[in-house]
């Protein structure tokens, strides 16, 4: 037997802690910013109606669905089985989910280092990262967003990243 | 250098080239255990008389029955079942694909579905739903582009539902890859310069990429200098066998760069305009290539300006001031469509606003761009390119291409 256990990821509380609560934070922002910010509206638009995603952590989260129920855009809560997602972004542990989640490595990179797996329609897939960029965009400052992102958007107007920001968090931290 | 924390390559097909590479195969067939192969092309690649050396270096591996020669242009569906259902009721154990991407993608799909037993391919699609090897297959391509021969990716399209299936997986890697030069002897030079700046644009996509790693590049740089020596070469001299031979290997060498390291912009755009219009992939990668250079340059100068040296040499490379370098890339490529324009009469496009149908028609009108730069909003290309594309960004890149002007770099969004 070997004398140095394997730690399963159910004990990494800090790290599933903070990525859990990122994600519900970020589920409920995407609720928000469908509302308030057009570019996402668009964006969620262009999907079908039923359109679900959703992002989360192998091999048992946590993870966060978001879908479009009844014409408006909902976080769905953490759990993907019961949905038929048409996207699905999986990070491959939780410790290369605190890497992308805090900002450490950028959607981008991550995937191209094989340590995020996307799953689903291409096109599907790709409106979803956008909107994920725009909300990134929306909740950090720019510096931590400049990493997150490919490029940061210099050219929003000043009232579109205030007025969208105030939007977004108040209605994230009351869940409208 | 860039040098990524962390990357991953793999490319495990032997690769068998030559000018009689092709008199192998029975050898190779023998090692996989295998006596009945099925050959799978199209009309145009049999019309042209290669099947005939194929089978003539089979030898007693050749059933003449056993030669399917009716894959359209876009891989289908109902093509790669029905050639499933012929290998299945033949006992066939491998598969010899003979011709350019459509091929290779019939082939790999045909493959799947024999290797699996699937009644439905797209159970199979996405990335990574293969979980072991499949039947042996042979790689013979017959134009020095796609790359496909050494690719773990296959597009077949549902014509009937309008769907179009990706399959990735390392099992899709052809086992064999036998480049021949008698294989691409008899391509027009039109097509040659077309296929052939397909192959450049792998070579040096990958090299400027995100996914790009340090056995990547290698395999980038040596396609480079390959390519960009032999390419005008064959286009004025299609019997040339042993620059045949280099562009065969060429476009297998960017073919391995860029399935590890991925494409960007230059594909990105290239697809769309293939899907709005029905202009051929390589008529696309000649004219988007300057601008995919152009377009990252901001955040690609070093690597792009490391390509000078496989391009022309020590001497030219040291000559330049290294600030100028990138930009020398650059107009050397645009130089290189210049004389494959002159070398084919004016046939070879430079720009979208030159690319004609058979009659005579503009394929490109300048009203479709805003369409093409939404289509490739679509394509997943986008993620790898180094820095970002909207829908402006893509119709400010697709204008310049349809005039034939350098991109205004002035106007490229920064973060
Ligand atoms: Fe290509």
């Amino acid at each position: 037997m070997s004398i140095v256990k394997d730690i399963p990821s159910a004990k990494k509380p800090f790290k599933r802690a903070y990525v859990g609560i990122f994600l519900w934070f970020t589920g409920r922002a995407i609720q928000a910013a469908a509302k308030v910010d057009k570019e996402v509206k668009k964006e969620f638009d262009n999907l079908p109606d039923d359109f679900t995603f959703s992002l989360g952590c192998l091999p048992n989260g946590p993870s966060m669905v978001i879908g479009k129920r009844n014409g408006a855009v909902k976080y769905l809560g953490g759990n993907p089985g019961q949905h038929k997602v048409h996207v699905r972004l999986a990070i491959k542990s939780v410790d290369a989910a605190f890497l992308i989640l805090s900002f450490q490595e950028s959607t981008a990179l991550a995937t191209t280092r094989n340590r995020l797996i996307t799953d689903g329609e291409v096109p599907y897939a790709l409106a979803v990262i956008r909107i994920l960029d725009i909300v990134e965009v929306y909740l950090l400052p720019k510096i931590i967003a400049g990493l997150a992102v490919k490029r940061y958007p210099k050219q929003w107007s000043a009232g579109r990243k205030l007025g969208g920001r105030i939007g977004i968090y108040t209605r994230t931290i009351l869940g409208i | 250098m860039l040098l990524p924390d962390y990357y991953e390559f793999c490319c495990r097909v032997k690769i068998v080239a030559g000018h009689d590479a092709l008199e192998k195969i029975p050898e190779l067939l023998t090692e996989r255990g295998a006596k009945r192969p099925l050959i799978i092309t199209d009309k145009g690649v049999a019309s042209a008389g290669l099947i005939d050396i194929v089978s003539a270096a089979l030898k007693d591996r050749l059933f003449a029955d056993l030669i399917a020669d009716n894959v359209p242009p876009d891989s289908d569906l109902r093509v790669v079942n029905q050639l499933a259902k012929l290998y299945q009721e033949n006992d066939c154990d491998a598969i010899i694909a003979v011709g350019g991407g459509s091929v290779m993608d019939t082939a790999k799909g045909v493959n799947i579905v024999v290797s699996e037993n699937a009644a439905d391919l797209m159970a199979f699609s996405g990335v990574g739903a293969l979980k072991r090897p499949l039947k042996p297959l042979i790689a013979v391509p017959t134009t020095a582009g796609t790359g496909s021969e050494v690719t773990q990716v296959a597009v077949i399209k549902d014509h009937e539902k309008h769907l179009k299936m990706a399959f990735g997986s390392y099992f899709l890697l052809p086992d064999i890859s036998v480049l021949d030069s008698r294989m691409t002897m008899t391509m027009p030079p039109l097509i040659t310069a077309m296929t052939g700046m397909d192959a450049l644009s792998h070579a040096v996509e990958a090299y400027y990429c995100l996914q790009k790693n340090p056995l990547s590049d290698a395999h980038s740089l040596a396609a480079v200098r390959m390519i960009y020596h032999y390419l005008p070469i064959v286009a004025e001299n299609p019997s040339d066998r042993n620059a045949r031979l280099s562009m065969a290997v060429g476009a297998c060498l960017a073919g391995i760069a860029f399935s590890n390291s991925m494409v960007g912009l230059v594909h990105n755009l290239g697809h769309a305009t293939g899907s709005v219009c029905g202009v051929p992939h390589g008529i696309c990668m000649a004219i988007m290539l300057p601008y995919g250079l152009e377009y990252n340059m901001h955040k690609r100068e070093e690597a792009i300006a490391g390509l000078l040296l496989p391009m022309t040499g020590e001497a030219v490379y040291r000559e330049t001031p290294p600030a100028q370098r990138a930009d020398k890339v650059v107009s050397l490529i645009r130089q290189l469509n210049a004389d494959l324009n002159t070398i084919t009469g004016g046939r070879h496009a430079r720009f979208f606003q030159e690319v004609k149908d058979r009659e005579g028609k503009p394929l490109v009108p300048r009203e479709v761009l805003p369409e093409i730069a939404r289509a490739a909003l679509s394509d997943g290309a986008s993620i790898y390119n180094p820095e970002d594309t909207d829908y402006e960004d893509n119709l400010m890149v697709l204008e310049a291409a349809w005039e034939g002007i350098p991109l205004d770099r002035n106007k490229i969004k920064r973060g």
